[in-house]
């Protein structure tokens, strides 16, 4: 990787922001270059192990350390209720609703909204399809999409929603036929639709409030971008990071090497870590001057 | 030096009237004796490696590895590597790009030893026809070579399978190279830049196949792996054949046979012909004669059964390594 002139950085897309990272590559040599050789700690390893620390490294970083949230936008059918998971998912970080002009977040339902279903008989026995159990469509699977699945939510599918009241002098008054509710659960009480991810199926299952709408899906990924190394890269913040872990993790597993080496690695890595995530984490004076201006006002 | 070395090496033998030897076993002793040297200098490189990590040498003048890494240096060669889908009954299975190893036969040297091979990972390089021949340069009238190639590239000429460096861009449609390869109108050439070459590790069978299996450590074009099968490599991922030049080697090749060659005088005594074609003086730097003289009484101790000379040749050698 070269220095490029600004003409060609302003002219090619690709390239803007580029000076934030380093490339996969670019880590990999300067990892051989400057931490390996006859007089270095490190020495007679192969390179697809610089290679496979560095790409470990960059995973690690992505999980906790770097703010490099991806987002998605799909429709929710009405007939499956449910958002594939993007290919490169890893874990998510908020999932919203967009329903106009407004970014709903949505919350995480407690309960499942769905299962597998095997097929029984009358006496309950499970039928099978060869040595398999036949899998049908289960009741709960088949009640949300029909919109008929209640909801221990504040939301369409409560069984609260429209439940007919009484204005009485000034009052509002409910008749609540099997139970009664005192005071407000506010882990449930929210308006919007809920969601349970699938993680093995690979699906997020909505309740039925989301049928047709829009869901954006923040998450985050590893940064192994599908495979493709040369487009793999890191910030520049964490490139002495990078460095500290590959040597960390070679000498960790190298034999005959001294404990002192080691811990003195796994020390330098961890320092570096906890310096590359302050650095990254921008706290500026200006932000802080901002939310301090309101520290003076008086409480109403 | 092979003179020189000759005249000691007669001069020690006949002190005490010990004998004579011909040029044919002086020649062979020669041969030996380069060779025992120049394989003594790869072993002792780790020894002088060790001695520095254990603070025991110095720097400036003092700096052992520098000597000997300019002593090997002489021997390293870069030479593209031959494919061996056409040049070889060695034909390779489908989908392994095979090329043949240094040799006698298609590079004019034996190696040693492999340092480094590097693979062009340019698919489609730059070709082309010349229009006509010339010394030491690429003549192409439909090219432009201003836009490429740069000067750090490699040329080859597919007909006659001969490469040389870019060495300079005289006009558009010329280039000026290291290697008189282009001697004549219509043959075909390709051009690979240097910065797209990549060095591929050396690696097993087994862990081909790991690699091939692999989501998170594939072989690829900017990561090549090859695997060493007798005189020949694989290398992975598949390469584009094309000619010469896809894959680049950098070697240690092993010296020349001496060859100390002569005429022979009226009386029948042979008197040194340097001007012989086959002549070939020793390879090693002048610093390895009396190195090179010892082996040598060593194996004229031997020859004409004379203990003593042997035993002399074997103590210099013995004070030579205490030192």
């Amino acid at each position: 990787m070269s220095y490029i002139t600004p003409q060609a950085y302003y002219t090619n897309q690709s390239e803007w922001g580029s000076y934030q990272y380093v490339s996969l590559y670019d880590i990999v040599d300067n990892f051989l270059l400057m931490n390996t050789g006859n007089h270095s700690l490190i020495n007679n390893e192969d390179r697809y192990k610089a290679l496979f620390h560095a790409k470990r490294a960059i995973q690690e970083l992505h999980y906790d350390a770097f703010r490099e949230v991806k987002s998605l936008e799909l429709t929710v059918c009405g007939n499956t209720l449910r958002y594939i998971l993007p290919h490169d998912f890893v874990n998510w970080v908020k999932i919203s609703m967009y329903k106009d002009g407004w970014l709903r977040p949505l919350t995480e339902n407690i309960q499942t909204l769905s299962a597998t279903a095997y097929s029984q008989n009358s006496n309950c026995i499970i039928q099978f399809t060869g040595s398999e159990p036949t899998i049908i469509t289960s009741e709960i699977d088949a009640d949300r999409i029909a919109k008929t699945k209640k909801s221990i939510y504040l939301n369409g599918d409560s069984p609260l929603n429209g439940q007919l009241g009484y204005f009485v002098d000034g009052n509002w008054y409910f008749d609540y036929a099997t139970w009664s509710r005192f005071g407000l659960n506010t882990e449930t009480a929210n308006f919007n639709p809920t969601f349970n991810i699938d993680r093995k199926k690979g699906v997020i299952n909505f309740d039925s409030s989301m049928a047709g709408e829009k869901c954006i899906l923040e998450y985050i990924s590893d940064g192994m971008e599908n495979g493709d190394d040369s487009a793999v890269a890191v910030n520049k913040l964490f490139e002495k990071y990078i460095y500290a872990y590959m040597e960390y993790e070679i000498l960790n597993s190298k034999l005959g090497v001294q404990e002192y080496i080691v811990n003195r690695k796994r020390k330098e890595k961890t320092a570096l870590l906890r310096n590359a995530k302050i650095r990254i984490s921008n706290i500026h004076p200006s932000r802080l001057l901002m939310n301090m201006r309101g520290m003076d006002k008086g409480m109403k | 030096m092979i003179n020189s070395v000759r005249n000691t090496v007669l001069s020690v033998l006949n002190k005490n009237n010990y004998g004579y030897i011909s040029p044919s076993d002086f020649n062979l002793y020669a041969k030996q004796a380069q060779l025992e040297i120049f394989e003594d200098r790869y072993r002792d490189y780790n020894k002088i490696i060790n001695a520095e990590n254990a603070r025991l040498s110095g720097t400036d003048y003092a700096d052992a590895k520098r000597t000997a890494e300019e002593a090997m240096e002489q021997f390293a060669v870069t030479d593209a590597l031959y494919p061996l889908r056409t040049y070889s009954p060695t034909a390779p299975p489908p989908g392994v790009s095979r090329y043949s190893l240094p040799t006698q036969a298609y590079n004019g040297n034996d190696y040693y030893m492999i340092t480094n091979i590097n693979l062009s990972t340019e698919i489609f390089p730059q070709s082309g026809f010349t229009t006509l021949g010339g010394v030491a340069v690429l003549n192409d009238l439909g090219a432009n070579f201003f836009i490429l190639p740069s000067i750090a590239a490699i040329a080859v000429n597919t007909t006659t399978n001969a490469w040389a460096y870019v060495t300079g861009i005289v006009s558009a449609t010329q280039l000026s190279l290291s290697n008189n390869i282009f001697t004549a109108g219509g043959q075909g050439y390709e051009i690979r830049q240097l910065s797209d070459y990549r060095v591929a590790d050396k690696t097993t069978m087994t862990k081909v196949t790991m690699h091939n299996n692999s989501m998170f450590l594939p072989m690829s074009a900017r990561y090549p792996m090859y695997v060493q099968t007798g005189d020949y490599i694989d290398i992975y991922p598949q390469v584009d054949y094309g000619a010469l030049g896809s894959v680049m080697c950098t070697y240690f090749r092993y010296p020349k046979d001496p060859k100390w060659t002569y005429i022979s005088l009226p009386g029948g005594e042979p008197s040194f012909n340097q001007s012989a074609l086959d002549y070939q003086d020793f390879e090693l730097p002048i610093e390895d004669e009396y190195r090179l003289v010892a082996k040598i009484l060593q194996y004229c101790g031997v020859s004409i059964r004379e203990a003593e000379v042997y035993q002399f040749a074997k103590n210099e050698e013995v004070q030579d390594k205490v030192a």
